[in-house]
């Protein structure tokens, strides 16, 4: 009996050595291994995110202009498919296999920056402070860790969308859109009261940004910890909660995640939505009937940005190939040719002239893309990277129930701090 | 001629004990490891001795997931394994055009769980057919809260389970009921048994191992439910994150770059003690009962 339970012992032991127990962690010791003013040559790797098909064309473009600068570089172009792109990541990351260049939005680059998997930028090249927009490289900066972690690639930002033919139904002008919380809930009461309930104008619940637009301070200053449970953010979600109990607000915005506003106001039922600069423009095409009646104004307060970048892995063995690439994909002229292909806005100082995006042609569709575009200049990103997806899932479970009156608003606001807090330092 | 090399036996099962080794055994023993941790997806993790479990002591949305996955259970453990043999006594007949109804039973077990779950989300939403229906009709003044209520949405995802569920088990019915013989329902008829005391005296009997069998494959997955809440909630968990199932809030915490490994792994080790649990009772009550 004894041997047998040695044996037991051993097999389990062995078997949990075979296992890797998964402590190990990402290998965080590699340090690069070429200069980054050498000579751009030899092969280097750029994944992208979900950009095959569709442009296809235009980064095969860019790639095959890089190789004509560079003659002696080859690209090898990856690209992942949209879903599963953070578990790719992940198990790039841990394997060692990080491609030298790759598409990470800001949260995603984190991890990564504390685990010293990616390059700092600006210290490889310092001209990137100069040449991008500060809010773009603000996505990149991390509190605790110096530096820059990755060329910002293109920015976002949302635009109010009005529906003026409902507006104008229920009696209000889509031209005097409403530009606060207050305002908003005023109009949804008139659209209420004169639809008899049919036609909603809000339809979606707060968020960390609509916190962070009432000045309520998300973190606090060295990001470890979070603070929103202030007296003015459960002043907003009573403000929600008022709202949804006179019904100004479908019912399923309390299990429907951001994408049903956009739904409901696709079919016609709610007369507001927020979407980026091109929204007009691809509902020309997807909904016809609607893109007519749509006016857009400047999102409330604050417009959030939405940034994505090009990150270089520590590890690259080509380093100056990887620098002249992010740089080369993240250069003004590629980024506005890429923006002249889908609804997004160059990240580089040099665009901020430029007259597609400055300058309206007249049309409702026009008109969005210059407020966004004026938009980005006061755009900052609203929501801390350091908020995960399990944190963002909690919160706005915690927003659903002070919403729908199962607990108090500051109760609500103390539980979700309390489970953000744990799960950051946990 | 015949040979006996000791190593034979060995051989043949090698491939079916590499596969369990590898894809069952060492996940499972590293899924208990990571449990004692505070692991990330990246770089590793520490020792916490009993952390993640004592935290769990202190988890509403646990408590929520368990009542959820025990009530799954408690209602579709009884549903699933008497509806399913009375269908298969009625399809057992020889009627002309039973066959439809065969197939008509079957067809939601072959849906996509996925697809299925989508359509009644349509059916079921605010604006859906059903309160669509029932308000044209007069019998509603306001649409029901299917899918925006606690309790109203856990009672929807388990009729849709229970819904999909039935053509299955009655198929395993239906092979089981042509073991029961003829002989015994012919004898108990001449003594004068009608319909129904045959049902309870020669159907079930003959039948006991086979819902035994079709209890536990129940109530495992009754616990481990997730497609049903997950697409019906819209990837929320019911309002206020209170429709989660327990593998649902494994999904939660376990995903992305910044996963809780540690916490999901010891979630896990909860699912699966509760999962044996009814599976050792199921299986202590069919040994009592032979």
């Amino acid at each position: 009996m004894r041997i047998h339970g040695i044996k037991l012992v051993a097999a389990v032991a062995g078997l949990a050595a075979l296992a890797g127990c998964g402590l190990g962690g990402a290998d965080t010791s590699s340090t690069p291994t070429a200069n980054a003013t050498g000579a751009v040559t030899g092969k280097v790797s750029l994944q992208t995110w979900a950009l095959k098909p569709k442009f296809t064309d235009y980064v095969q473009g860019v790639i095959d202009s890089f190789e004509k600068k560079y003659p002696g570089a080859q690209v090898e172009w990856l690209d992942q498919p949209g879903d599963g792109y953070a578990e790719k990541v992940l198990s790039q990351a841990s394997g060692g296999s990080l491609p030298d260049v790759t598409n990470l939005p800001p949260d995603f680059a984190l991890p990564l920056v504390k685990q010293g998997l990616l390059l700092d930028v600006a210290k490889a090249d310092p001209k990137v402070t100069e040449e991008y927009v500060a809010g773009g490289l603000d996505g990149y900066k991390y509190a605790g860790y110096d530096g820059v972690y990755g060329y910002p690639w293109y920015l976002n930002t949302d635009v109010n969308y009005w529906n003026s033919e409902l507006l104008s139904k229920y009696g209000l002008d889509a031209k005097t859109p409403p530009t606060t919380l207050d305002e908003l809930i005023a109009q949804a009461k008139t659209v209420k009261d004169k639809s008899g309930g049919k036609v909603y104008l809000m339809s979606r619940k707060p968020t960390l940004i609509d916190l962070t637009n009432a000045g309520v301070p998300i973190m606090a200053a060295d990001g470890k910890s979070f603070t929103f449970n202030t007296p003015e953010a459960a002043a907003v979600l009573d403000k929600y909660r008022d709202a949804f109990k006179d019904k100004l607000m479908p019912r399923d915005v309390l299990t429907t995640k951001y994408a049903g506003n956009a739904q409901l106001f696709n079919s016609q039922t709610v007369a507001w939505t927020t979407a980026g600069g091109n929204y007009i423009t691809s509902l020309t095409t997807d909904n016809p009937t609607l893109a007519p009646k749509v006016l857009p104004s400047q999102a409330f307060g604050t417009p959030p940005l939405y940034v994505q970048g090009l990150s270089v892995s520590k590890s690259t063995k080509n380093l100056p190939a990887a620098i002249a690439l992010a740089r080369w994909v993240t250069s003004a002229e590629n980024q506005a040719a890429f923006a002249h292909l889908v609804n997004i806005f160059p990240s580089t100082k040099a665009s901020a002239s430029d007259p597609f995006f400055s300058k309206s042609d007249g049309t409702p569709s026009g008109d969005a893309k210059v407020i966004a575009f004026n938009s980005l200049a006061q755009a900052k990103i609203l929501q801390p990277v350091q908020v995960t997806q399990a944190m963002a899932d909690f919160v706005d479970q915690q927003f659903a129930l002070a919403i729908n009156g199962d607990e108090p608003s500051q109760k609500a606001l103390d539980d979700a701090v309390a489970k953000c807090n744990q799960l950051l330092n946990g | 001629m015949t040979h006996k090399r000791w190593f034979t036996p060995w051989l043949l099962i090698a491939p079916a004990a590499v596969w369990l080794v590898v894809f069952n055994a060492l996940p499972a023993i590293n899924t208990v490891i990571l449990s004692f941790t505070n692991a990330k997806p990246l770089g590793g993790g520490q020792f916490i001795g009993l952390g993640n479990y004592t935290r769990m002591l202190d988890d509403q949305q646990l408590v929520d997931a368990l009542i959820n996955s025990i009530v799954y259970m408690l209602i579709c453990l009884p549903l699933l394994t008497l509806l399913p043999l009375l269908l298969a006594v009625l399809v057992e007949k020889k009627l002309r055009g039973i066959a439809f109804f065969r197939i008509a039973f079957y067809t939601p077990v072959i849906a996509s769980a996925v697809v299925v779950a989508l359509i009644w989300g349509w059916l079921l939403d605010d604006r859906g057919l059903i309160n669509g229906m029932a308000e044209r009709l007069g019998f509603l003044s306001g649409p029901l809260p299917f899918l925006t209520d606690r309790w109203l949405l856990l009672f929807s995802a388990i009729s849709l389970t229970v819904w999909k569920g039935l053509g299955y088990y009655m198929i395993i019915y239906m092979s089981a009921l042509g073991n029961v013989s003829r002989e015994l329902h012919e004898a108990a008829a001449v003594d004068g048994a009608g319909p129904v005391r045959r049902f309870f005296s020669v159907t079930v009997p003959g039948v006991r191992n086979t819902m035994l069998l079709i209890s536990v494959l129940i109530s495992v997955f009754a616990l481990r439910v997730f497609s049903e809440l997950y697409i019906l909630s819209n990837g929320t968990g019911g309002p206020g994150g209170r429709d989660m199932s327990l593998v649902m809030l494994i999904q939660l915490y376990g995903q992305g770059l910044t996963g809780h490994l540690g916490y999901a792994s010891a979630l896990s080790v909860l699912l699966f003690a509760v999962t044996v649990g009814p599976m050792l009772f199921l299986a202590r009550l069919n040994r009592k009962e032979s």
